[in-house]
């Protein structure tokens, strides 16, 4: 290989660099460019950047674009790792109507909470244990019932007074006064005020009966349910 | 049968961990050659998001009897960024600062975008630069030979060009990167 010159040199000068030059031709090839400046600087030079290319690390990936390429090829993906699998159903409670539902129940819980006395702000630790939350609600529970209870005799009294009251109103004679229980025959309490205002003004009874109604109504009636059973009973006849 | 022509064989099932294997198996390989042939991230990321719909959709025409998985798809690579180069030219050609410096764009989106951090060095960084001022020919035949590591006759087949042509520009290519980065007063040593 005597005819070996530079241009032929830069022209097999990457078959030499990979190593697929025949061993005569590569054997020429180096003789040139050992004895050749020029050549001998370029080999050096393509030599030294094929094996810096060579070395080079291969750049990462973007971590998008795997699930980009997921995504625009298999659809849209949801993919949660972890704990986050345990808490993906939390988004979805942000649906309006999950929304409504929750806020409804919370407005629900409030109310009994107020309806039933018991106060959020004043809560102790204390309360919630299993022994005095059963005390308060075996308490609450009892004092309903005998709320509900009175307020049923309560009404029961009133309508019973407003039945006997009616025959002032549309006088019937075939209405009779209904027997006098035996408590009040004797009250124990009789106002004498309220006795005396009554008893010489049989014929007033209307207005009377109005003014017991009200005093009924506003709440201290109890007090003189005697009395009013005992001006309302022996009444004299028209 | 090698594994990729089995998850090729289990994505024409229709199985998605299959595809999704074969994606996270090559997405690094097409990202490089994509960046290293554009210099610019964003575009690299499009491109590659672009190569994997397109192997997806003709996932069916693949034969493992005609080449590996990974020559066919730098292959598909390569021809779509063919592709992109010829779209692209007509932008390049009208703007007159690239006119004067082809490629500055890539030039100044190495150095800018958050891949720089990705680069070894500011020498890699330079070599960028330097492969975006080399024709796409000879380009692409230097980053698939010295960057992608693929030997003479892969290269032959996937710019379906005579093995020749192929030892032509790989040379050409190598001189002249090694010249422009000269200029750039940059002399790799061994």
């Amino acid at each position: 290989m005597t005819d070996w010159n530079c241009a032929r040199t830069e022209e097999r000068l990457s078959e030499y660099l990979d190593g697929i030059l025949s061993p005569a031709e590569a054997a020429a090839f180096s003789a040139h460019s050992s004895s050749c400046d020029a050549c001998g600087k370029l080999v050096a030079q393509v030599g030294a950047l094929v094996h810096h290319m060579r070395a080079l690390d291969a750049l990462e990936t973007p971590p998008q674009l795997i699930p980009k390429i997921l995504e625009s090829t298999l659809g849209p993906r949801t993919q949660s790792a972890g704990w986050q699998r345990w808490f993906a159903w939390v988004p979805q409670l942000w649906q309006p109507r999950f929304a409504m539902g929750v806020i409804t129940v919370a407005a629900t819980i409030l109310i009994a909470l107020y309806t039933t006395g018991i106060s959020p702000t004043k809560l102790k630790k204390a309360d919630l244990s299993p022994t005095n939350v059963f005390r308060t609600a075996n308490r609450q529970v009892h004092l309903t019932y005998a709320r509900s209870a009175k307020f049923v005799n309560d009404l029961r009294v009133v309508y019973e007074i407003q039945t006997r009251l009616q025959p002032d109103a549309e006088p019937s004679p075939s209405i009779t006064p209904a027997p006098a229980p035996q408590q009040n025959t004797q009250p124990p309490a009789v106002n004498p005020q309220e006795k005396s205002q009554t008893s010489p003004h049989p014929g007033h009874s209307q207005s009377r009966n109005g003014t017991m109604l009200a005093s009924l109504l506003s709440g201290n009636w109890t007090g003189n349910f005697g009395a009013v059973v005992i001006c309302n009973i022996p009444r004299s006849p028209q | 049968m090698e594994p990729d022509a089995q998850l090729v064989q289990g994505c024409l099932r229709g199985e998605g961990p299959a595809w999704e294997e074969l994606v996270r198996r090559h997405t690094r390989r097409v990202f490089n050659l994509c960046y290293r042939f554009t210099g610019n991230s964003t575009e690299a990321e499009d491109l590659s998001q672009e190569v994997f719909l397109r192997i997806y959709r003709t996932l069916a025409s693949y034969r493992p009897a005609f080449g590996a998985f990974p020559t066919w798809l730098t292959s598909v690579t390569r021809n779509l960024l063919v592709d992109h180069y010829r779209r692209t030219r007509r932008d390049r050609l009208t703007d007159s600062i690239e006119d004067a410096m082809p490629k500055l764009e890539n030039k100044q989106s190495a150095a800018r975008t958050p891949d720089k951090l990705a680069l070894a060095s500011e020498l890699s960084a330079q070599l960028q630069q330097g492969l975006g001022r080399l024709s796409p020919e000879l380009r692409e035949a230097v980053i698939l030979r010295d960057l992608q590591g693929l030997d003479y006759s892969e290269i032959q087949s996937v710019l379906e060009v005579p093995e020749g042509t192929v030892k032509s520009r790989i040379n050409r290519g190598r001189i002249e990167l090694a010249r422009i980065l000269e200029e750039m007063g940059l002399r790799p040593q061994n």
